[in-house]
């Protein structure tokens, strides 16, 4: 069983802070390196900021661990209101750019879940 | 004109007035990236000059008959950048220095706060009062303070202080040698230079602070930043050779 932590959050910017942290305290147990961690951070937020801007109130993040550290954010109830600014773009070029493999899955042609992974210091 | 004919047009022409113009319509990704690594400790100045320059050097490479966006090209352009700079010089410099200066800050502000209110301050009004970020107060406090090595060691009966039984320091004969070397390799500097590393790495200012100080632009600084560690690695590297 590799994986590390699963926690369910409000969309909300004052939470970001409390995830960003969990998100760093779970990269040190999965043995990534400082600046794997920090970038594996910024991505958490992009993940979740993209999640927001599509709607969703809550959203799930699972943190599984192995070689690395893989992480999938999804998004879960839905009432907000789309925005999908044109900083989105940006986030997802961030996202490619700071992580490896990154998935973004759609349903109903609509982001839903993203999946990334950050490696394990050589 | 559309961004992709700007573009086109400044490939063929090389007008450094259309470059300006794609930049500053741009200069908002430079932002937002730079705003994203704020908190690794380097300053958001230090950040939005690397990504600005950057910027400036993607809008060279860009070939927009690639059917790119501008943005998703320059994104890890920009990212990238940013993670050199890390690597290469700011955190072992900036992150201790700045680590504790921000604990004393959030000292004097819990203190101030406190004789106002009545109350102790949470991360967020300490955020606030500071100026910083919640996750570094939050960051902060977790880093545990420091402690003198004189102290003695809790939970020793044998009175023993934290220095005594440290390991010895660093080879001193080594240390004196590396100093050696490096006093004369600063010596092939000018005078300016020197003022810039005394700033830079003596001082520990960050480029907006040493630029004010000198009296030049923050883009100067950064220049002569690049030239003289340039020009000092290859005296110290030549003087390891010797």
């Amino acid at each position: 069983m590799n994986g590390l932590m699963k926690l369910e959050c409000a969309l909300r910017n004052e939470l970001m802070t409390t995830v960003r942290l969990a998100t760093g305290g779970v990269c040190s147990v999965a043995g990534l390196n400082l600046d794997d961690s920090e970038d594996c951070k910024v991505c958490v937020t992009e993940a979740l900021l993209l999640m927001k801007h599509r709607g969703y109130t809550t959203a799930s993040l699972t943190f599984v661990g192995g070689d690395g550290l893989t992480v999938i954010a999804e998004g879960r109830e839905r009432d907000g209101e789309m925005s999908a600014p044109a900083e989105d773009e940006i986030s997802a070029a961030l996202l490619s750019a700071l992580a490896e493999s990154v998935v973004m899955d759609k349903r109903e042609g609509e982001l839903y879940k993203i999946t990334f992974r950050f490696g394990r210091e050589a | 004109m559309n961004e992709s004919e700007l573009f086109a047009k400044y490939r063929e022409t090389g007008d450094i007035k259309i470059r300006n113009e794609i930049a500053e319509k741009h200069l908002y990704i430079a932002a937002v990236l730079a705003k994203k690594f704020v908190g690794r400790g380097v300053e958001y100045d230090d950040l939005y000059q690397v990504a600005s320059l950057a910027l400036l050097k993607g809008i060279d490479r860009f070939d927009e008959r690639k059917g790119l966006q501008f943005s998703t090209f320059i994104t890890p352009t920009i990212t990238g950048e940013i993670k050199n700079y890390f690597r290469d010089r700011s955190r072992l410099v900036h992150l201790p220095r700045r680590v504790s200066e921000l604990r004393a800050a959030i000292k004097r502000a819990t203190e101030e706060i406190e004789k106002r209110t009545g109350k102790k301050p949470t991360a967020k009004e300490l955020a606030g009062a500071i100026g910083v970020s919640e996750e570094e107060i939050l960051r902060c406090a977790e880093a545990g303070g420091t402690v003198s090595i004189d102290n003695s060691i809790e939970g020793g009966n044998d009175g023993m202080s934290f220095h005594e039984i440290l390991p010895a320091a660093d080879d001193v004969f080594e240390e004196v040698e590396t100093r050696d070397a490096v006093s004369s390799a600063l010596k092939t500097l000018s005078e300016t230079e020197r003022a810039l590393v005394r700033c830079r790495f003596g001082e520990e200012l960050s480029q907006t602070e040493t630029a004010k100080r000198m009296g030049i632009s923050q883009m100067n600084v950064s220049r002569m930043e690049r030239k003289i560690l340039q020009k000092l690695k290859e005296t110290l590297g030549k003087s390891m050779v010797e």
